[in-house]
């Protein structure tokens, strides 16, 4: 097909109006101001409501009198795709078994969860937490004590309502 | 078939739709086991009498009017056996549904899990929920002695333990007392399993996680281990065993079986003492040089120097100080590399000996050695001979003087003194640990241990059995058959072996003890010497 060239005939300038164009646009403007839809969040000031199932760093829970759940059965270090939890399990002087260590390098982690749905004691859970600015790359191997002292929320794998998802 | 089955001593029967033609007088479970099914069992151990209690190897054999259990059922001619009919399985479920009433069901901190027959056999065909509605009744642990915890609670009294030492230790310490669902094994006296030699076999038959080692007790899960086949180092019986090691670590000793050796036991000693392979702050790198001037090279430069030293005194006198938990490999090739340079004047090697022998009554086969070490056989056989006291020390007077070339392969020299080979013209010492006495070495060239290496031991019945590499060796240390295999080329040349079975090969051109044998051919079962050579 042949190229067409279409000449555009435009008022000379000086001799036009944008009068109408700029009312159309600060209508819009002034609506916007009046009806208020806000996107922006003020963080850190507002926090974000964070989805129930929202998978952030770990968090160890603890029995009553403070010694951690874990009785260090090894699932989370087998399960753990990205291989990112370290267990030496021991036995505490009341003959339960613990983990003497724990720790879950959070840098390696990919946040999948698996570790929270196979402890079968409840223990270890990813939290509804984002904040984990360091200054040092080695604090980012959470160990037992660190894990313990965490205390946000933790995540909600499931619907306790519908476990199985029926 | 049929023709084989009118034989007297075989039987023809059919499991499972399939026709087998066994001997007379096996089992239905061995039977089925030729097969390739597996019908559960407890109390039921090929080491063991079968009592037949555990009540869930039944199976359904038809004309029998009710189930059999087929451990102690004989394989009859013209049997027809069904070990998935619905009435077995309706059984097993049964069966199982009875264990778990009082089983507590921990397998999270139970040191079985993993490996745990009860565990197996639910999770094939037993119930997804339990029935039982009351309490469970609670035993806790009780402390057995030796390297034994009891825990009562997982318990299913197959009383294969209580069964071990009485017919295969001899040894009846243990008992089922109270009755019902208050039975538990215990022993007779305060004193329980301490000083028996043995016990430890009752953890590895417990099919459950009732009875534990002390030692392994919470520290690795049994699928983190990596199972190598291997050789006991801890004395000559050479007992078959699977090196379970974790993180580059041995963690247990497990027995393997092995019906001419040690059946599928092996004693406390050799099982307790495994720590030493673990042992850090071994030597990593190639040392050159005496005293204060020794230098760490690397493997090319210090194999270079060694061998330029080796032609320049060709024709010394050569004495070597072997060991006894060197392979067949590393003294054959040591003792070949020294008749290459030299004249081998003397070639020695020292071993620890225990007081008296530990027979295991039930298996006499089975006995723990005089000597602490596992390959004094395959020492004598290759040139070697036995010098120094019982505890490995003294002996070495003529080697520490010496004045020609001395190499040490292996032997700690702890009991010897700095100046050990200060007269030498050359001294190699070809070590795992650095030592006072490897001081005035030329040479210190770091090598592997038995479970960093592929290789072979002679045991003290003239059997030739291979190991298997389990662990990576540390640092740039290197099989002393490798290390040694490249010098001997060198001086006289051709190929250096590329591996053990190379590094055997030569061995069995040039000794007549190991004339037509090969690696292949030792297999994992090992290979009986003609008596003339062991």
């Amino acid at each position: 097909m042949a190229i067409s060239v279409k000449v555009m005939r435009r008022p000379e300038a000086g001799r036009t109006s944008y009068m109408r164009a700029t009312l159309k646009g600060m209508s819009l403007t002034f609506k916007h101001l009046l009806r208020v839809k806000k996107v922006t969040l003020e963080y850190p000031e507002d926090q974000p409501d964070l989805h129930p199932r929202w998978r952030g760093t770990h968090r160890m829970e603890v029995h009553a009198d403070g010694r951690p759940k874990c009785v260090a059965c090894g699932l989370c270090p087998t399960v753990c795709p990205a291989n990112c939890i370290r267990l030496v399990g021991g036995e505490d002087d009341q003959g339960n078994r613990y983990p003497i260590v724990y720790e879950i390098d959070e840098f390696r982690c990919i946040f999948c969860g698996m570790c929270q749905e196979v402890c079968p004691v409840e223990a270890i859970h990813v939290g509804q937490h984002f904040e984990n600015a360091e200054y040092t790359r080695d604090r980012f191997v959470y160990d037992l004590d660190r894990l313990m002292e965490q205390d946000h929320p933790t995540t909600l794998l499931w619907d306790p309502s519908d476990p199985r998802s029926e | 078939m049929a023709d084989v089955s009118r034989r007297a001593d075989t039987v023809t029967l059919t499991i499972d739709g399939h026709e087998v033609n066994v001997p007379k007088g096996t089992s239905l479970l061995h039977a089925a086991e030729t097969l390739g099914i597996e019908v559960p069992h407890y109390c039921y151990h090929p080491g063991l009498s079968a009592p037949a209690q555990c009540r869930i190897c039944l199976v359904e054999v038809e004309g029998a009017p009710k189930l059999q259990p087929s451990c102690v059922t004989m394989a009859q001619d013209g049997q027809v056996v069904h070990t998935e009919s619905p009435s077995a399985k309706r059984m097993r479920q049964g069966v199982l549904e009875f264990y778990l009433v009082n089983h507590p069901l921990d397998c999270p901190i139970c040191d079985m899990s993993g490996e745990c027959k009860l565990q197996d056999y639910v999770f094939d065909e037993g119930r997804e929920q339990g029935r039982a509605r009351e309490p469970k009744r609670v035993f806790g642990r009780d402390d057995f002695g030796g390297d034994v915890f009891y825990y009562g609670d997982r318990c299913v009294m197959c009383t294969r333990c209580v069964r071990f030492m009485d017919e295969v230790a001899d040894d009846a310490r243990l008992t089922v007392v109270e009755r019902g669902d208050r039975a538990v094994i215990d022993t007779f006296f305060e004193s329980g399993l301490d000083d028996a030699s043995f016990a430890g076999n009752i953890v590895d038959i417990c099919p459950v996680g009732a009875l534990v080692s002390k030692d392994f007790l919470h520290k690795a899960r049994a699928w983190d281990l990596d199972h190598t086949p291997s050789i006991c180092p801890n004395c000559s019986q050479g007992c078959n065993i699977d090196l379970h090691a974790r993180d580059n670590l041995v963690q247990r000793l497990k027995p393997r079986e092995n019906q001419e050796v040690n059946g599928h036991w092996m004693c406390d000693y050799g099982r307790a003492n495994y720590e030493w392979i673990n042992r850090a702050g071994r030597i990593e790198s190639p040392g050159v040089g005496r005293g204060g001037k020794r230098r760490a090279a690397d493997w090319q430069t210090a194999l270079g120097a060694l061998l330029d030293r080796l032609r320049e005194i060709e024709g010394a006198g050569v004495r070597i100080v072997g060991s006894p938990f060197a392979s067949n490999e590393a003294l054959g090739t040591l003792h070949r590399l020294g008749r290459a340079v030299g004249n081998v004047t003397e070639s020695v090697f020292r071993c620890r000996r225990a007081e008296d022998e530990d027979p295991l009554p039930g298996f006499p086969l089975l006995v723990r050695r005089r000597d602490l070490a596992p390959n004094v056989d395959g020492a004598s056989i290759l040139g070697f001979e036995p010098a120094g006291s019982d505890d490995a020390t003294g002996g070495l007077g003529a080697a520490a003087s010496h004045d020609g070339i001395l190499v040490v392969l292996g032997d700690q020299l702890g009991d010897q003194p700095e100046d050990f080979g200060a007269d030498a013209s050359l001294y190699v010492y070809l070590g795992t640990f650095e030592s006072p006495a490897a001081r005035n070495a030329d040479f210190v060239l770091p090598v592997t241990t038995f479970a960093e290496e592929d290789g072979t031991f002679v045991n003290a019945q003239g059997r030739v059995q291979r190991f298997e590499q389990g662990l990576q060796a540390p640092g740039s240390a290197r099989p002393a058959w490798l290390v040694l295999g490249a010098l001997l080329a060198a001086v006289e040349g051709g190929n250096p072996p590329g591996s053990a079975a190379d590094a055997f090969a030569a061995l069995a051109v040039e000794y007549a003890a190991f004339a037509g044998l090969s690696h292949d051919a030792i297999g994992t079962a090992g290979a009986v010497l003609e008596p003339a050579h062991a």
